[in-house]
């Protein structure tokens, strides 16, 4: 367990190395039975400190680097119609993630109409899932605004049930005068296979384990002047039971979970304004006497503005807020029911970060968070809910290479 | 008490789109770029049968989406570095898309397994000779730098 713990923390250096060497040694496209081949990837590291609690292991006090993510994808166009691609990730995060290599995607696509005014076709396999304006490249630390996505739509601790699915996807795209208009229709089974959706959602140490069904997944964006605008809704509906085990407290419970994400953003040439706002209906029921049951309207939204301040530097400032329960923002209610602290039901968070990219390659990232809540901690990372604080500060560095 | 967040999120994206609408209609950027920076035209393989395209086809094949021109053979488009004047010109003038808008598109479709980095040449001359020799080729060069091996597509 050690020897590989200690492999796991050592391996985003190796990828790294690799990956550079990759980077001067090879070309990274070249023809494969008369299709073209894209080879890409990318490595990141970062060093998280905070003031109290831990975000990406044990960060109150001290500082640390158990966040890193390596991911290395390949895309085959076969033909102008067929694509196959495939990513494989490496991710640690605290005690969340240990860094085990998975299929983060692996689909063939398939454009089934194409015109001059639009095009239209259907994935098949392991699918990103289309969730809010960032989901689909989540992992990915250019794609990013910030070192990590606003916690309040984009929850790390849950990650597992929206990063992607197994099943199929239909999309439709029209490129008009007045803006492109595209849609997409997802249906896949949800990845529950970690524990790291089943503590989020039931605690730690429980014997028992959860499944769910399969998910439809609805989005679509409109993209106004060239993108200049760009105006999203997603739906996503996860329907997940709980099986107890062996002497479990906990009964054969169900969650269904309802996320509506409306995206808006605006790019101008130095700066862009984002913003997205969710509604979550959560349904909580038959765990029994030893759980907090019910049905609760999550709230959360963001505003986010970047600026560029020069070619290689941009600036960000964001303000992200989560409430599990708007009923119940403050967490009164909650802490009444379960004696546990109000504050885990909600979280505030101002945060202003500097991006700079050194190379088109390599990028360095330095960000600090004022957090008023924990609602978005994982309990992994934080284990004891007597050593939760309410006001705490998360000062992150990150450093990321790409081929 | 409760409605306040929903207030405060109501006026900040009226806010952003006041601020949006007002960096929108600023005309002078677009202006300046017409008057001082060179015109930029597509240019494409003369095999392809087109003599014009339509902007929004345009941006979705520089984009990386549309793959097959009408006539079903496919795409391949070449660009410049991010960091080319030229690659800029084209993208804020022909194509009315700011270069790290491009980008982003194109990463996010790689990264996310639904497609693929254009072709990068290094030179104008590297993109007139690969455009000329490459069924399918689209690209952009100067106008006074066009040559008798490539077609100028005209935006309709």
């Amino acid at each position: 367990m050690c020897v590989f713990s200690r492999f796991a923390k050592i391996t985003p250096c190796l990828a790294l190395l690799a990956l550079t060497a990759l980077w001067h040694v090879s070309a990274r496209a070249f023809d494969l039975l008369g299709g073209d081949v894209q080879l890409h990837g990318f490595a990141s590291m970062a060093l998280v400190n905070t003031s109290d609690n831990n975000f990406f292991g044990r960060s109150d006090d001290q500082i640390s680097n158990d966040f890193s993510e390596v991911g290395v994808n390949a895309s085959w166009r076969l033909t102008p119609i067929v694509q196959l691609s495939a990513e494989l990730l490496s991710r640690r995060a605290g005690n969340t993630d240990d860094g085990g290599v998975r299929l983060d995607y692996g689909l063939l696509d398939w454009t089934a109409l194409s015109s001059e005014e639009g095009r239209g076709g259907l994935r098949v396999g392991r699918i990103k899932t289309a969730y809010g304006l960032y989901n689909t490249t989540r992992d990915v630390p250019f794609t990013r605004p910030s070192i990590i996505l606003p916690q309040s739509i984009y929850f790390e601790r849950t990650r597992n049930l929206t990063v992607s699915a197994d099943g199929a996807e239909l999309y439709i795209e029209r490129y008009g005068e007045a803006g492109t208009l595209s849609a997409s229709f997802a249906y896949g089974q949800p990845q529950t296979d970690t524990d790291a959706a089943k503590i989020a959602l039931v605690g730690l140490h429980r014997p028992g384990s959860l499944d769910s069904k399969m998910a439809p997944d609805f989005q679509v964006i409109y993209e106004g002047s060239g993108g200049r605008y760009r105006l999203g809704f997603t739906a996503l509906r996860l329907d997940l039971k709980y099986q107890p085990g062996y002497g479990d407290i906990l009964q054969a419970g169900r969650f269904k979970l309802t996320p509506l994400i409306f995206s808006a953003q605006y790019h101008a040439e130095n700066w862009s304004l984002t913003s997205e706002y969710a509604r979550r209906r959560t349904s909580v029921e038959d765990f029994g006497p030893y759980f907090y049951n019910g049905t609760f309207n999550g709230q959360s939204y963001y505003v986010q503005g970047t600026y560029r301040l020069a070619p290689q530097w941009e600036a960000l400032l964001r303000y992200d807020a989560y409430y599990a329960d708007q009923n119940d923002r403050d967490g009164k209610k909650f802490a009444a029911a379960t004696h546990l602290p109000g504050f885990t039901r909600f979280a505030k968070d101002w945060t202003v970060g500097l991006r700079f990219d050194v190379t088109p390659q390599f990028m360095l990232r330095v960000e600090t968070h004022r957090v008023d809540g924990t609602g978005f901690l994982a309990t992994q990372d934080n284990p004891r809910t007597q050593d939760l604080r309410r006001y705490w500060d998360n000062f992150m560095l990150q450093a990321s290479f790409r081929f | 008490m409760e409605k306040i967040p929903a207030i405060k999120y109501v006026t900040s994206l009226l806010l952003m789109l006041v601020v949006g609408l007002l960096g929108s209609s600023l005309p002078i950027p677009d202006v300046y770029a017409q008057a001082l920076e060179p015109a930029m035209v597509v240019i494409a393989n003369p095999a392809t049968s087109e003599d014009t395209i339509p902007r929004a086809s345009l941006r979705a094949i520089m984009g990386m989406r549309l793959q097959r021109w009408p006539a079903d053979a496919p795409v391949k488009v070449f660009v410049l570095g991010d960091d080319a004047p030229e690659h800029a010109t084209f993208s804020k003038s022909v194509l009315q898309v700011f270069p790290h808008q491009l980008r982003m598109a194109w990463d996010r479709q790689v990264f996310s397994g639904q497609g693929q980095y254009p072709e990068h040449v290094s030179s104008t001359q590297e993109m007139l000779a690969k455009v000329a020799s490459t069924p399918g080729a689209i690209g952009y060069v100067k106008a006074s730098e066009v040559n008798q091996n490539v077609r100028v597509l005209k935006i309709r």
